[in-house]
């Protein structure tokens, strides 16, 4: 561990030009202050550096200097991790667990709703907030319900939104969300190759490398993603703290962020909060490389259909009517 | 006509080494564009070997009371979530046994809050229709079989039958907790409530902002 740097820091920048004032000595002054200034500007704590704890400010040191997440190794994720971990009981008290568990082998992840079933009882939605910590100020949501008259088939005609006991007669809900493309368009727009998709078809987004620039916003054509404009507000208590890396830790401001088919929960063996929470039985998630699986048999029997499939962004996401 | 003279002399390249080039040039263009990342279907089309989903080592027991439902699906035997526990007055003959009651307990005893609306299409289900009439503890088919509270969707599946075939490969209801370990489903009347089966009306869980 590194020490507390308090003094050191104040030292650094009372260094001026001192008693050998030759050229080399001014540059070296100038170059360590230069350093220990942009040390204090990078991690946006230059007010109240002195109130910080050291150990606070040589964790945010190391974490800006952190890899993107692909290029580490399992031991600079953990390190991150246990970084990350410690950085949030120090700033808010929260133990939390974070998660790098990596993809599963012959493992691809599909879903399937069931546009005759549901209901719009939105319990899909209100799960999902609460698993993924999502900011309660703006009402962020990844999942998107819309009421839709019969024939209808394109979400963005329908009404995403409704309040009003459900269902209504003689209309059909239809659930959005991030269809995780296995051609996905958001991914090759990212400059930064912060988005990327994951060996079992998940589309994650490194929120460390992220540089909110909003391209792959604009790229989606499913409206998939959401933008932090503010700091993610959420009461302590509802924290999830169960979190993957690449998942629902808590974003920093000005970050992208979408649906991860719950990450930290399907790379446990689990179903997404999203499919746990439906009252209906409207949601079908599995493993698309197993011929068993109740995806496959979903895709073998029912009439299917992928929204907006001519775009050729081919996403592993159908819907289906029983 | 000399196709060379359309060269300058400087370059010193052949014009069938230009011919050449722009051919390897053509088969790479073709060859890349061909060979865009295959579809997901062809993928899923080519998973034919089983996915031993018991392997997955992160799932962890239930908690809720499960059995070895009567049927089998695509892999085999499967499990549904228990039933009998969350009946409130099972065993049922503790109360139909024969024994004389008193008149005034009969506002308690009686089934007052059953109200059925199931099968209102057609003439409507009577209690019979189900429930076995001698042996209260169990459901009868009609065949006349006893059937368990805990494998309801023996006697469900007469009539549903579309919706059983779907139930049983996993278009219908849904899994507990886990897409991966042993198949454990949601019984018929988890979600359902046998005599009024159709869910209710009600306000959703939430509400959504405008879209940006």
């Amino acid at each position: 561990m590194i020490k507390p740097k308090k003094d050191d820091e104040a030292a650094e920048l009372e260094i001026s030009p001192s008693a050998h004032n030759s050229r080399r000595n001014f540059l070296k002054g100038l170059s360590i202050a230069a350093a220990a200034c942009s040390a204090s500007l990078v991690t946006g704590c230059l007010p109240d550096v002195k109130a910080e704890s050291g150990e606070k400010f040589a964790l945010q040191w190391k974490e800006y200097f952190k890899k993107h997440y692909r290029l580490m190794t399992q031991q600079e994720k953990e390190e991150t991790v246990a970084r990350l971990e410690r950085l949030a009981k120090l700033q808010s008290g929260l133990d939390l667990q974070i998660s790098t568990r990596a993809p599963r082998e012959n493992v691809l992840y599909g879903y399937a709703f069931n546009i005759t079933r549901c209901e719009g009882f939105m319990e899909c939605v209100a799960a999902c907030v609460k698993e993924n910590n999502l900011d309660r100020k703006t009402k962020t949501q990844y999942i998107r319900v819309f009421e839709m008259k019969p024939g209808q088939l394109d979400p963005s005609t329908g009404d995403g939104k409704y309040f009003h006991e459900v269902p209504v007669d003689n209309k059909f809900y239809m659930a959005t969300q991030c269809f995780h493309c296995e051609n996905a368009p958001c991914t090759k727009a990212c400059p930064t190759k912060a988005t990327w998709r994951e060996p079992d078809g998940i589309v994650v987004v490194d929120y460390d490398w992220c540089i909110g620039c909003r391209y792959c916003q604009a790229a989606c054509p499913y409206f998939g993603r959401r933008f932090n404009w503010g700091k993610p507000s959420i009461p302590k208590e509802e924290v999830n703290r169960k979190q993957h890396y690449l998942g629902n830790r808590i974003r920093p401001m000005g970050k992208m962020e979408k649906c991860t088919f719950c990450i930290q929960r399907t790379r446990e063996g689990k179903l997404p909060a999203c499919v746990e929470a439906c009252p209906t039985g409207s949601r079908v998630f599995g493993n698309l490389l197993d011929p068993d699986s109740e995806i496959r048999f979903v895709l073998k029997n029912k009439k299917v259909f992928r929204m907006k499939e001519d775009l050729g962004t081919d996403p592993k996401f159908w819907y289906f009517i029983d | 006509m000399n196709i060379s003279a359309w060269f300058p002399r400087w370059l010193h390249v052949s014009p069938l080494s230009v011919a050449g080039l722009l051919i390897v040039c053509f088969f790479t263009c073709v060859g890349n564009s061909i060979a865009v990342e295959e579809s997901v279907l062809t993928r899923i089309g080519q998973a034919t070997n089983p996915y031993d989903t018991t392997a997955v080592e992160s799932v962890q027991p239930l908690l809720q009371e499960t059995v070895v439902a009567k049927e089998k699906d695509q892999r085999g035997a499967f499990r549904v979530l228990a039933r009998k526990k969350f009946i409130e007055r099972y065993p049922c003959s503790s109360c139909h046994n024969g024994k004389p009651v008193l008149a005034r307990n009969g506002e308690a005893l009686t089934h007052g809050t059953v109200i059925i609306r199931h099968g209102m299409e057609g003439n409507g289900l009577t209690c019979i229709d189900c429930h076995h009439q001698d042996e209260r503890n169990y459901l009868e088919n009609k065949k006349g079989e006893k059937i368990d509270f805990d494998h309801s969707y023996l006697l469900c599946g007469q009539c549903h039958f579309r919706q059983k075939r779907d139930w049983l490969g996993g278009a219908h209801g849904k899994r507990v907790t886990y897409w991966a370990g042993e198949r454990v489903v949601y019984n018929c009347t988890t979600c359902h409530n046998p005599h009024a089966p159709r869910f209710e009306k009600r306000f959703p869980a939430t509400y959504s902002p405008p879209a940006e």
